[in-house]
């Protein structure tokens, strides 16, 4: 597993949709950063993104864009199988691409695509809030995190690997991808 | 076809016409006969410059969506790679690259429109 470590950079997916097009990028290497200073979700929301949470980008096999399509809800149910096996939570998917615990978010995916006449390259952007103990104001009642649920820290490299190779074997038996 | 040409103050009888080999020019006795192949292969040659293609291009959606952001406008001079508009689909976010170098001559969307997968979004020459 091919992973670039920051300690901070804008946004994970921002950089990993940079170097997949300005470099023929091994698929599957991942970007992976401890803090974000601009995370963000689907329509540009924000994603709020200090230390402790876990925020990787997947660099993806060169695919057709129909294919790609599924990969967002495909990576939901992973992650929602990760955590429910992992720490015997109940994980909810507001689909497409958000997990919830109880009312509260805890995660988001975020698959996007460069493509021109064919699709040039394509990345999918996981924002998950594991050892995050406090959220502001304005997120207090509409996000979570696992420290916060579980009430203990938990290996944010051991989910990642979880995460990834979970994704790998689901795309295994398609060609394509 | 005869004609006589006088060049120089000599006369000659010359006698033009097609044969099988490609065109027979008689000069007074003497025969010359020039094949179709040298005019071919000029042609060819001239064939073979690179052609510049001025043709309009249509820039479609891959697939459907929602405009949600538009980068460039009418008039505005593009090269291959840029971004041109971003199409957000349920589960996923398309950045729409040119595959060419142009000018943006008609922008057919607008932001917040829904689109069809190969409907055509902008036109550049």
């Amino acid at each position: 597993m091919r992973i670039l470590k920051y300690k901070i950079i804008d946004s994970t997916n921002s950089l990993a949709k940079k170097i997949a097009k300005e470099n023929e990028e091994k698929p599957w290497t991942i970007v992976l950063t401890e803090e974000q200073r601009a995370g963000y979700g689907r329509n540009k929301s924000s994603w709020y993104s200090p230390k402790g949470g876990l925020y990787f980008s997947i660099i993806l096999p060169k695919g057709n864009i129909d294919d790609l399509q599924t990969l967002t809800i495909l990576a939901a149910f992973i992650i929602a199988r990760v955590l429910k096996e992992n720490f015997n939570l109940e994980p909810l998917i507001k689909l497409p691409n958000d997990i919830y615990i109880g009312k509260k978010k805890v995660a988001g995916v975020l698959t996007e695509t460069i493509v021109s006449s064919n699709v040039k390259s394509s990345i999918i952007g996981i924002g998950l809030n594991t050892n995050i103990k406090d959220f502001p104001k304005d997120l207090k009642n509409i996000a979570c995190s696992l420290e916060i649920v579980l009430n203990k820290k938990v290996n944010n490299e051991k989910i990642l690997k979880q995460i990834v190779n979970g994704l790998k074997q689901q795309l295994k038996s398609r060609s394509k991808l | 076809m005869k004609f006589k040409l006088k060049f120089k103050g000599r006369e000659y009888n010359i006698e033009v016409s097609e044969t099988e080999q490609g065109v027979k020019i008689k000069v007074n006795k003497k025969e010359f006969i020039f094949e179709e192949e040298p005019k071919e292969k000029s042609l060819s040659s001239v064939k073979s410059f690179p052609k510049k293609d001025f043709s309009p291009k249509t820039i479609t959606a891959p697939i459907s969506g929602v405009i949600s952001e538009i980068f460039v406008k009418q008039g505005d001079r593009i090269k291959k790679g840029e971004k041109l508009i971003l199409l957000s689909a349920m589960k996923m976010e398309n950045e729409i690259v040119s595959d060419y170098d142009g000018k943006i001559k008609e922008i057919l969307v607008k932001k917040n429109q829904k689109v069809k997968s190969n409907d055509t979004l902008l036109i550049i020459k």
